[in-house]
């Protein structure tokens, strides 16, 4: 554990914490007023560590659901991080499981996407990434907490609240266009997203999508072996 | 604490947990094919657009949807990004934007 790349990750997860906060306290909201306890709340927060999974998880609660079916729609909305595990696994040397259980474990689309907007960062550098991924979990579960202590003194919907993580996201997008076909492969992706997002359960829609634009930007480079070639270039691998 | 809670909490953990941690733990031990290594270079991109999209222009039902209020926030906060690359000062313009268009879209 190299503690000034730990300290660096964690100044870095700064705009993630802005985010979850505020959506933290809206999940703590949501799921006590689902019938959850404050503790099981946070129990949820820091043991799933999953935001859109758990925000299905407790309306379906809700509503009444049993237990399966919350898992399997858990399972479906969350398989997107078999993707990004892949994507992370490119950019790092061999550890011990319970190192790789560690990273795994908090990756998430921010963390994922803002670790990816400047790989070599993270390349052969976990103690950044855990600093990163530390920090943001951090944020989730006092959120959480906040929200299910607090809950009935904000109204999680008021102010610019429910923008924040779309904002965030937006931006990280941004990151990643380093060039013209990220922006096609940007487009392909997103449009594939939502037509599919009609037609298809969990978040099917994303994985399907992701994996298509993938494709075709590998198409469009296919001349271009420098490019592509780029993942492997950066790092020991 | 509800063991019928607990139970849930942990499956759903499990089902989160094992996508997050398997393509790790294999591919770092055994290296991927040069093939799919190279397809994963735009996955990035793909996969946040995936997320993105969805959020501006599908309802909750799935849908393809125009909410103003969600795609007038977007505006600045892509053109501040492509700019400023600050994730910082884009998420407090998407929040002071969506904020004040409250005023206008009720």
């Amino acid at each position: 554990m190299k503690y000034d790349q730990f300290k660096e990750g964690s100044r870095s997860a700064l705009p993630i914490v802005l985010g979850f906060i505020p959506v933290g306290i809206a999940f703590g909201v949501l799921a006590v007023k689902s019938g959850l306890t404050g503790y099981e709340a946070v129990a949820m927060s820091l043991i799933v560590y999953a935001g859109a999974s758990q925000f299905i998880a407790v309306d379906m609660l809700a509503a009444g659901a049993a237990a399966l079916p919350i898992i399997l729609t858990t399972f479906l909305v969350n398989l997107r991080h078999f993707l990004m595990s892949s994507t992370v696994s490119s950019h790092f040397k061999r550890k011990s499981l319970f190192e790789t259980a560690v990273i795994a474990a908090g990756l998430t689309d921010e963390s994922f996407s803002m670790a990816m907007s400047d790989p070599v960062k993270i390349i052969g550098r976990p103690s950044f990434l855990f600093g990163l991924q530390v920090t943001s979990q951090l944020a989730w579960v006092s959120g959480t907490a906040l929200g299910a202590v607090f809950g009935s003194l904000v109204n999680s919907s008021s102010y610019g609240i429910p923008f924040a993580l779309p904002a965030l996201f937006i931006c990280l997008l941004v990151l990643q266009l380093k060039n013209s076909r990220h922006v096609i492969v940007m487009l392909v992706a997103g449009v594939l997203s939502v037509v599919f997002k009609n037609l298809l359960p969990g978040n099917w829609n994303l994985v399907i999508a992701a994996v298509m634009a993938s494709g075709a930007g590998i198409w469009l480079a296919r001349n271009e072996t420098d490019e592509v070639n780029q993942v492997e270039g950066v790092g020991p691998g | 604490m509800r063991i019928s809670i607990l139970l849930l909490i942990a499956g759903m953990a499990a089902v989160t947990f094992l996508p997050r941690f398997i393509p790790l733990a294999l591919f770092t031990r055994w290296s991927l094919p040069e093939g799919t290594k190279r397809a994963l270079h735009f996955m990035p991109t793909a996969i946040m657009a995936a997320i993105v999209f969805p959020i501006l222009f599908s309802s909750p039902e799935g849908n393809i949807s125009f909410e103003p209020r969600l795609i007038l926030s977007a505006i600045p906060v892509f053109l501040f990004a492509i700019r400023a690359k600050n994730l910082w000062g884009s998420v407090v313009l998407g929040m002071l934007v969506y904020w004040a268009l409250g005023f206008a879209f009720r």
